[in-house]
């Protein structure tokens, strides 16, 4: 019996499924992007869309309760709070004269890498 | 010490009674849908504790404009404007998290990372916090910096993230929100 799945199971599964994409490509950007800056808009990436599909799938599984409802305080309460948090690491890296990596330093960078390897 | 009590002085925008019973219903919600049961015992505690919460808080929810003069409250937004802003912001979040997801996994990391700045000016408070916390949650955009003549440092991933902050959308939409002029000037860069 595969497929004892109601339709409700089905689409929940699609939205936390969805979530996880973004979760995988913030993850991805973690690793490839290059400067502290670049990484904090990679964690952006998770806490905005992945946090949302899975709550919306989390809460279509759960149906019409009260649980959904406080989920969806969860929800809110990251929203409100996520930007906080990336905002004042950045701020602290941007006031203590962090250096911002432009598109001019990650070209000459990658011409250095070159001229090491042959 | 002037300053001190030309804040006691300056007006309250809008009325505290409003916002008495907008803050009490608010707080009583939220504990109603913690509680979860409708037992007259909670009910009643519920009550009591959003009624002590709004008496202490209220005089700490009031934020004053630049020059002191006028007093904003904090959750002072039209409530329908503010859930068609957030519709909108949400529509906003799931194209910026699109694009930056593109930018990232692509061959060879298609970003072009840059501070960007501009000036943004109105009268409420609160837009600028709004506005702030906007660009920071639209994933490709973190605000670093905003000073206190309003003017937005930004820390851009993409060129399209970016362009979506310099081209003044956000910006009226925030204004709208609260119903006020606002002045916009994108700084150049120089180089």
């Amino acid at each position: 019996m595969i497929c004892d799945f109601t339709i409700r199971e089905i689409i929940a599964a699609l939205f936390v499924l969805g979530g996880s994409v973004f979760f995988v490509g913030s993850a991805i950007g973690m690793l490839r992007l290059p400067d502290f800056y670049t990484r904090i808009h990679a964690s952006g990436n998770s806490e905005t869309l992945g946090c949302m599909l899975s709550f919306i799938g989390l809460m279509i599984y759960e149906g019409p309760t009260i649980t959904a409802l406080k989920m969806a305080i969860v929800f809110t309460i990251v929203f409100l709070a996520n930007p906080i948090g990336s905002h004042i690491l950045g701020k602290a890296a941007y006031k203590s004269g962090h250096k911002v990596l432009t598109a001019k330093d990650l070209e000459k960078e990658e011409d250095e890498d070159a001229d090491i390897h042959h | 010490m002037g300053k001190q009590e030309s804040l006691e002085n300056a007006k309250i925008v809008g009325s505290p009674l409003v916002h008495n019973v907008c803050l009490f219903i608010l707080l009583f919600a939220f504990w109603m849908a913690l509680v979860g049961t409708l037992k007259t015992k909670f009910i009643v505690y519920g009550l009591i504790t959003a009624g002590v919460t709004v008496w202490l808080c209220y005089p700490l929810l009031l934020v004053p404009n630049k020059d002191g003069s006028k007093k904003y409250f904090v959750f002072g937004v039209p409530i329908f404007k503010f859930i068609s802003y957030s519709v909108w912001l949400m529509w906003q979040l799931v194209l910026a998290n699109i694009d930056v997801l593109k930018a990232t996994t692509s061959q060879n990391l298609d970003i072009d990372p840059k501070v960007v700045r501009f000036y943004f000016k109105v009268d409420n408070p609160m837009a600028y916090v709004v506005l702030a916390n906007s660009i920071t949650l639209t994933p490709g955009t973190v605000t670093l910096n905003v000073s206190d003549d309003g003017l937005f440092e930004i820390h851009a991933l993409t060129v399209g993230a970016a362009e979506g902050v310099l081209d003044g959308s956000f910006q009226k939409k925030v204004a709208d929100l609260y119903g006020e002029a606002y002045e916009f000037s994108v700084v150049e860069e120089e180089e």
